[in-house]
């Protein structure tokens, strides 16, 4: 055994439930220990925050377990050497229900929950020593455990209950059908009499025929009469929000909550027909949201809006990543997954972008003065990134005078190397190739963007090509979003001078072969670290990303990025094909979810799949989703001309 | 070529020593802040403090990443050698070593180790030299990593940027010195991988208390 593993080993064996193991499996859980050191006053983990990848056994100092409860802290447990805690991370993944402060200086082990896992589950000693809850600060379960399957099944079942939110069951959705309501001739004193005296936040101001003009809320009170001084005399309608955004009551909770997230409203009128032109019958808002979930996009975007601190926002994004467990294992529509999570990192981006800017806050007027854009590239680019796999971005910044050329170059690499670091900091992995905002070549100004296009587009080599997968499908996230939009117009201007390139992009698209093989069996890796592996990635997900881009881009279309909206707007351009692009929009919705499941089982990308570890059932499913690849390089095959283009 | 190595056989750089410094290329950011590095802490047990004349018997060592020390990380390799190891041998009971490698997959499997990230070691100088001697064969005359010395790392620290290091007394900021002050338990002192481990816990502690002092990122740690 290797010297420092012994060395971890020997501490572990020292205690409960490490003394229980073999000597075989000791070896194995000390060879995954991670060790921190954390200084008095540090705080490990909180109280509700998603649980880490990992539990913890003190190797000295002291740590205090607390509670509060109503603003007050109070100690729970106190841990000193060889004392395990912090396990709730370890049974079922639910967030802590205790704080980890550390008293004093403290060398912590952190023992991954992966590892251990598989532990639990073969020894029954372990299983029982953690169910009577002897680690410390734990809410000791009492079960009927004869068998460690057993206590796993019950600690599941227990993850189930305390799981993030609820909101499959529109059921659990309280939203009031009474509606306060006031007429546009009312004064701003008279509504605001009627809200303070139903307890309310908001007043819909209404026709005599209850179509809704607009909705008046505290928020308005406080900002548009208050701290203007207008006269509470006014009409309401003078102050209200209008026109407002309306949906009918029937429409399902994740349209109707998803309609909040992105139009960030705190309250959302409903109407009989679902347009303001029908009479208002109810009224959701986001308290009544949070009421019903605890934790929510709603929460953490709120969160991660208000804080620039590194830590704080990773720790958001972990508990994204949880919400995103449940969604996807509660099969939420892979639209709304996709846009929630897309909202959560847009709006990293942004955060990082304030954090940069903030950073250069010494630099020269004049270069913190020129407009600039932050681009998404690749999965992110196509709102698609649930996992926070390799980030791919650039930034363009419009042309400068010849003589700022340098200097602008210099300080706009500085901007993009900081977001960059924020993203890293945050989670999202580094991009292999280097396409992103902190390499030099990928931050230009506009001209010189509008040049490596044009060069893409007239000299399609391969390399060309292999860009164009990735930067073709860039989005605008943050800065001045009116530069990625003069970057797509002369994108579209230039494929629609030089059509050959799409025959080129085709060809592209045809060349990774279908992913069944011969005997209708996964196609694997033949050799390399992912041997016997399944690449769903560039054997299924990025075939179907590839037609979608080459299609969309062959009708012009322009602004929808997703792969399975594109599949969705070419069933509607193209009407005798429309079967077989809900099939493909399908299939990549579902292929979105197994990795996206499969990385989260696996702390992985998820990019790679054992076939045999998947259920029959499972199977099939994936299968199913190959079969729109096939037919539609067959289309792709006959329509660009391939079998007569040269090669 | 200049004069110096006029006369000197230049090598021809091997494959893995080209792949090593490619990687090295890209310079890390000096806004990247501690918890984004990555540290390689190692430590080599030699024939003896000569660098012409002594060699490696073993190197031990392990990463950290995000201020943790990843013990799946740990590595320890001991290379063959012409020249029998008998000088230490007697000292550290380092008798025949079975598990031993050809000079060149020790040189392959370190650089492919140590990558681009910082290296870290107690008198890093005498350490960093011995590995620049055992890869020069294939064609490496520096290595181009970051490095930190944890001796004048806690120097540092404790003393302030300006101390004079000539005026400290080296014997206080030896491993066994640094290891009693900052609380470490000695163990396995005198194996490579002992003392990587030992070193590692030490650089831990040395960048908390360098965070205290606000030393918070790479161009910072690193002047």
């Amino acid at each position: 055994m290797n010297v420092i593993v012994h060395r971890v080993a020997e501490f572990l064996k020292r205690f409960p439930p490490f003394s229980f193991l073999s000597k075989e499996v000791l070896e194995k859980v000390a060879g995954s220990v991670e060790i921190r050191y954390l200084e008095k006053g540090e705080i490990l983990f909180r109280q509700g925050q998603a649980a880490e990848t990992h539990f913890y056994i003190l190797k000295e100092g002291v740590i205090i377990l607390t509670e509060s409860i109503q603003n007050q802290e109070e100690i729970r447990d106190e841990c000193d050497e060889g004392d395990v805690f912090g396990v709730l991370a370890l049974l079922g993944k639910r967030p802590y229900v205790l704080s980890a402060k550390v008293q004093e200086n403290s060398l912590v082990y952190a023992i991954p929950v992966s590892v251990f896992e598989e532990v639990l589950e073969q020894n029954s000693r372990v299983a029982l020593y953690f169910a009577a809850g002897f680690a410390s600060g734990q809410v000791v379960i009492r079960q009927d455990l004869s068998t460690g399957q057993k206590a796993r099944g019950a600690f599941k079942n227990e993850s189930r209950d305390h799981s993030l939110m609820i909101f499959s069951d529109q059921s659990e959705i309280k939203f009031s059908e009474k509606v306060l309501i006031c007429s546009p001739e009312h004064t701003i004193q008279e509504a605001a009499e009627l809200m303070s005296e139903k307890h309310v936040g908001s007043i819909v101001v209404c026709r005599s025929d209850l179509k809704p003009l607009g909705i008046i809320t505290d928020k308005d009170l406080r900002n548009k009469v208050v701290s203007k001084g207008i006269s509470l005399e006014t009409a309401a309608s003078k102050i209200m929000s209008a026109p407002i955004l309306t949906r009918r009551k029937d429409t399902s909770f994740s349209d109707l909550y998803l309609t909040m997230i992105k139009n960030r409203l705190h309250h959302l009128v409903l109407t009989e027909d679902g347009t303001d032109q029908s009479p208002v019958c109810g009224i959701i808002s986001d308290h009544d949201v949070l009421l019903s979930m605890g934790n929510s996009p709603a929460v953490l975007i709120h969160g991660l809006m208000n804080t620039l601190d590194l830590k704080e926002m990773r720790l958001i994004r972990d508990q994204a990543e949880q919400m995103l467990r449940y969604y996807l294992e509660n099969e939420l529509t892979m639209d709304f997954v996709a846009s929630v999570m897309t909202e959560v990192n847009d709006i990293i981006i942004k955060q990082a972008l304030r954090i940069a800017e903030n950073s250069l806050a010494n630099e020269d007027e004049v270069l913190r003065k020129i407009p600039y854009c932050f681009l998404s590239l690749g999965s992110e680019g196509r709102e698609e990134q649930l996992l926070r796999t390799d980030q791919d971005n650039a930034l363009v910044y419009e042309d400068v005078p010849e003589a700022l050329d340098e200097e602008a170059h210099a300080y706009f690499l500085k901007l993009g190397t900081a977001m960059v670091e924020v993203l890293l900091a945050c989670g999202f992995a580094s991009c292999p190739g280097d396409i992103m905002a902190s390499n030099p070549k990928w931050v230009q100004p506009m001209s010189k963007w509008k040049s490596f296009f044009t060069e893409w587009i007239i000299r399609p080599t391969e390399e060309a090509i292999l860009s164009s997968t990735i930067f073709f499908d860039f989005r605008a996230v943050a800065g001045n979003l009116g530069l990625g939009e003069t970057l797509s117009l002369h994108i579209y201007e230039e494929i629609q001078k030089k059509k050959i390139f799409l025959n080129f992009l085709a060809k592209n698209a045809l060349m990774n072969p279908p992913p069944l093989g011969f005997f209708k069996d996964f196609v694997v890796e033949k050799s390399g670290e992912h041997k016997n592996e399944f690449d769903i990635k560039s054997r299924a997900m990025m075939p179907l990303a590839d037609l979608a881009r080459l299609l969309v881009l062959s009708h012009g279309v322009i602004g929808v990025n997703n792969t399975f909206k594109r599949f969705d707007r070419l069933a509607e351009l193209e009407p005798n094909y429309e079967a077989l692009f809900k099939q493909a929009a399908k299939a990549y919705e579902i292929l979105m979810r197994t990795r996206a499941l499969e990385g989260l089982k696996n702390q992985s990308s998820g990019r790679f799949i054992q076939p045999e570890s998947l259920g029959k059932l499972e199977r099939q499913l994936l299968k199913n989703t190959f079969s729109p690849i096939n037919e539609l390089q067959t289309i792709v095959k006959v329509r660009f001309q391939l079998d007569y283009f040269p090669s | 070529m200049s004069w110096w190595n006029f006369g000197q056989k230049k090598v021809k750089k091997a494959d893995f020593v080209e792949a090593f410094l490619l990687k090295n290329q890209k310079q890390i950011p000096a806004i990247r802040s501690l918890d984004q590095l990555e540290f390689t802490v190692f430590d080599t047990e030699t024939t003896g403090l000569s660098i012409k004349d002594d060699y490696i018997l073993s190197l031990g060592a392990v990463k950290i990443r995000d201020q943790r020390i990843l013990i799946e990380t740990v590595l320890e390799l001991y290379p063959n050698s012409s020249k029998s190891g008998k000088k230490t041998a007697a000292i550290h009971g380092l008798i025949e070593r079975e598990n031993q490698i050809q000079i060149r997959d020790f040189a392959e499997q370190s650089l492919e180790y140590f990558g681009n990230s910082i290296l870290v070691a107690q008198h890093i100088g005498f350490d960093s030299e011995m590995m620049q001697k055992a890869c020069r064969p294939f064609g490496l005359e520096k290595l181009p990593n970051p490095m930190i010395d944890t001796m004048s790392f806690a120097i540092r620290l404790e003393l302030g940027p300006h101390a004079d290091q000539s005026q400290v007394k080296p014997e206080d900021y030896g491993l066994d010195a640094l290891c009693h002050r900052y609380l470490i338990p000695t163990e396995d002192r005198h194996t490579a991988a002992g003392d990587a481990f030992l070193t590692a816990q030490l650089l831990l502690k040395l960048l908390k208390k360098a965070q205290a002092r606000g030393i918070e990122n790479f161009g910072q740690l690193i002047r």
